[in-house]
């Protein structure tokens, strides 16, 4: 099976390449894995998340995701990248003047679909994620458990070929957190999606076979 | 609440400059057409020996647009009552030539003396009186009036402007998370800021629209019952339909500038 994520001699740094949070790291993840990262508080988990959707630079080294260097991206290839990537975050990123309808289907919006497109979806993924009677509700109106599954429903939304996770149980409850992973178990053995979490504890309820990486002392080294 | 403050607060400092540059705009045109006026009102006087042609006096100076001859027997009529008609005759035929000169422009003192000077160095010219210091303060104060009156227009532009970027703060803050997320997932300039140059377009047609309304206003009723002559006689002057164009471009001008101030200096994702 074919890379979806390959990186090789990858460096990443702030204030101009003097602080280096992650140094020559070489990893390769496959369509349709499941891949958790750990480590330490402030050990570069997600920075490295923040390099996967473009939002900084490798200072050296290579990343490619999906065939795209992201070393040598422009911004528009950049933008038609993301919107094959579903992103999570552990402060949800809802847009809280939009309903939780609107914040599901944005990335269809970006896409283009027409509104008929976009109810339809809205109702399926809000059914899919247990949330059908808030959906005229404002992403405020809800618990953060709510809030987070609407996050997942917008990552879910348009099939994407990755979905990046940043710490997406991190503010939630036991039962919460559960249906989080529950959701994303589904979206990578349903849709074959490869999902990338990164956490400071891998979920002991999970069942899916997954591939755990540690960063530590600056390196990505895989757990076997 | 919030939706009409935000919009207020950007709509007047939007009104002020567009208020400023059509009283500009109208101000130029009314000082013109009195300006107009001043020119065509003045005139100065040249004496000469013998009978000059306008010709003549445009080669002494390009300024001179025309020249009327002052009939003698009616400044001797109007001095010589009571005199006999030989000695009318005589008198009339002593006088020398006078003309009334009018220029084809508003110009200074100085430029004035330059005339005379040009006019005197022809030996056909007797005199030259361009009554120089009367015009010269009419002068002096109107350009004074037009300078003051300039001056006020760029400070409540700046002012303004000043105010519009303070807006635009805070939009940029109010749409800051929108923006943030919709570029995450990739959106385009143009979509993420979409709903920001609609929300600026409409408040920049509004604000073009009621500052049109306040002139259309001033010149169709207010003027009229003003009893202000210059109001009056220059009514035309108060606004032309080109006015609105002119308002709308500048009004659109603003708008893009701030949107694009606020779309480009947003924070991006990164931080």
């Amino acid at each position: 099976m074919s890379n979806v994520i390959s990186a090789s001699g990858l460096t990443l740094a702030y204030d101009n390449g003097t602080k280096e949070v992650i140094k020559d790291a070489t990893f390769n993840i496959k369509k349709g894995e499941f891949v958790f990262i750990t480590g330490p508080s402030g050990s570069g988990k997600s920075t490295l998340l923040k390099a996967l959707y473009g939002a900084i630079k490798a200072n050296e080294g290579s990343l490619v995701i999906g065939g795209i260097d992201l070393a040598n991206v422009g911004k528009s290839k950049l933008q038609e990248l993301r919107t094959h990537m579903g992103i999570i975050f552990q402060d949800y990123k809802l847009v809280n003047e939009w309903s939780v309808a609107k914040n599901v289907v944005l990335p269809l919006m970006i896409a283009g679909y027409s509104i008929d497109v976009q109810n339809t979806q809205a109702q399926r993924l809000l059914k899919h994620v247990k949330l059908s009677e808030h959906a005229n509700k404002y992403p405020l109106e809800l618990s953060g458990g709510e809030q987070q599954r609407v996050g997942v429903a917008r990552a879910l939304a348009k099939n994407p070929v990755v979905i990046l996770a940043d710490e997406p149980t991190g503010n939630l409850d036991d039962y919460s957190s559960n249906v989080i992973w529950d959701l994303m178990e589904n979206a990578c053995q349903q849709l074959e999606t490869t999902v990338l979490v990164v956490t400071h504890k891998i979920p002991s309820i999970f069942s899916l076979p997954y591939r755990h990486f540690i960063i530590e002392n600056k390196g990505v080294y895989e757990v076997h | 609440m919030k939706f009409i403050k935000n919009h207020l607060m950007f709509i007047l400092p939007l009104m002020t400059i567009l208020l400023g540059v059509e009283f500009y705009l109208v101000f130029d045109r009314t000082t013109d057409t009195y300006e107009k006026g001043l020119r065509d009102g003045y005139s100065m006087l040249v004496v000469t020996h013998e009978p000059a042609s306008l010709e003549t006096l445009q080669s002494l100076n390009a300024h001179i647009s025309s020249s009327e001859k002052i009939k003698r027997d009616t400044i001797v009529s109007s001095i010589a009552k009571g005199v006999s008609k030989d000695a009318k005759k005589e008198i009339i035929a002593a006088l020398p030539y006078f003309y009334t000169v009018h220029l084809d422009t508003y110009l200074d003192v100085s430029e004035l003396n330059k005339i005379k000077e040009d006019l005197e160095s022809h030996a056909n010219v007797k005199r030259v009186e361009t009554f120089g210091n009367t015009y010269g303060s009419t002068y002096r104060l109107f350009v004074f009036i037009k300078l003051v009156l300039k001056i006020f227009i760029v400070f409540m532009a700046v002012v303004s402007l000043f105010l519009i970027i303070k807006q635009m703060e805070i939009w940029k803050y109010g749409h800051r998370q929108r923006m943030q997320v919709m570029e995450i997932f990739g959106a385009p300039l143009m979509l993420r800021s979409g709903i920001l140059f609609k929300v600026a377009i409409f408040d920049a047609l509004f604000a073009t629209l009621v500052t049109s309304l306040f002139f259309i206003y001033i010149k169709t009723v207010w003027a009229e019952t003003s009893g202000i002559d210059i109001l009056v006689q220059n009514k035309e002057a108060l606004f032309k339909m080109s006015d609105i164009g002119i308002l709308l471009i500048v009004a659109l001008l603003i708008v893009i500038i701030s949107v694009y101030t606020v779309v480009f200096t947003a924070k991006g994702e990164e931080e």
